[in-house]
């Protein structure tokens, strides 16, 4: 199915969250996610299930000031 | 007598310098720079994951000591800054942000109106909200009212080392102000940081400053000298400037 992740569309099949962060090889603790627009909970990530053309924000902290 | 804490809400920290993580050419001198100054909290950014690189997560590299604070830089809208602080909190940062939006891409400088906003609602959520602002002392004000734990006004645009170029507003802000006042861009050298803490600010927020100097290291532990040095001579209390000249040695008993 289509996803947007962060801004690209992607194609995966994926059930879940947490599907979706293994496929990508994202470490789960490492990332925060938002799925459209929503806060995802780290101890939902399994029970979140994907649909066509969701929009999902996938983000890690970097450097800043 | 000692000089007590930097009281930020519910935190508390010895020191009154907070370092940002960014521009450092690697994470070794970025680590070297954190330890020299002295700094108790230290800043990130959130971004998207580059699935080109993935080893991003800056928090892996920084001193466990330490206490992060997230921002919400690269924001323009309130609703950005509020969905970027829930992020933030659900990595597992503390339940505080420095809420930065953006009002002008080539000055950084805040939208006071979209801060407010998203200040209000974050407030709500539970945050303590720490606002980067620029010294509009009605805002400033406002801020505070509207339950921001701190108000951050800039000494000067956000990594250009110009100092601070409007002591008189921060003045006044700090008379006006019930929560502490921390000087928030700008600092390019030292004595930029020693002036801030010399008109009363409670604490100095600095990245580029420090990551672009010749030496971080060398210029983190300056800063650390910097602010200390700027907040003793607030609290010593400073003779008042006069007009004309007042001997220090005494004015009778000179040969002749």
């Amino acid at each position: 199915m289509k996803l947007i992740i962060n801004g690209r569309g992607k194609d995966i099949d994926c059930k879940n969250v947490s599907g979706l962060l293994r496929m990508l090889s994202l470490n789960k603790d490492a990332v925060a996610v938002e799925l459209n627009k929503n806060l995802v909970h780290r101890q939902d990530f399994d029970n979140t299930q994907l649909k066509s053309n969701d929009k999902l924000e996938i983000v890690v902290a970097v450097g800043g000031g | 007598m000692k000089d007590s804490k930097l009281k930020i809400g519910e935190f508390e920290f010895n020191s009154r310098l907070i370092m940002g993580t960014g521009k450092y050419a690697n994470f070794e001198v970025m680590n070297q720079a954190h330890e020299a100054s002295g700094a108790d909290v230290v800043t990130v950014a959130l971004r998207r994951v580059n699935f080109e690189d993935k080893t991003q997560n800056i928090l892996h590299f920084i001193d466990t000591k330490l206490t992060i604070l997230p921002n919400t830089a690269g924001c323009y809208t309130a609703e950005e800054a509020i969905r970027t602080a829930r992020l933030a909190r659900e990595l597992g940062m503390p339940d505080w942000i420095k809420l930065e939006v953006i009002g002008d891409q080539k000055t950084l400088m805040p939208d006071n109106e979209e801060t407010l906003k998203a200040t209000k609602i974050l407030v709500e959520e539970g945050f303590t909200v720490l606002a980067y602002t620029n010294d509009d002392i009605v805002y400033a004000k406002k801020f505070e009212e509207a339950g921001a734990a701190s108000v951050m006004p800039l000494g000067s645009p956000i990594g250009s080392g110009q100092g601070i170029l409007n002591p008189n507003n921060i003045k006044i802000i700090l008379e006006n102000a019930k929560v502490p006042i921390i000087v928030d861009a700008g600092v390019g050298t030292a004595s930029d940081a020693a002036i801030a803490m010399e008109l009363g600010a409670d604490g100095v927020l600095m990245n580029s400053g420090i990551a672009l100097a010749k030496d971080p290291v060398r210029m983190a532990r300056a800063m650390k000298l910097a602010v200390e040095s700027g907040r003793l001579a607030f609290l010593a209390g400073r003779m008042p400037k006069k007009l004309y000249a007042s001997a220090s040695s005494p004015i009778e008993g000179n040969i002749k």
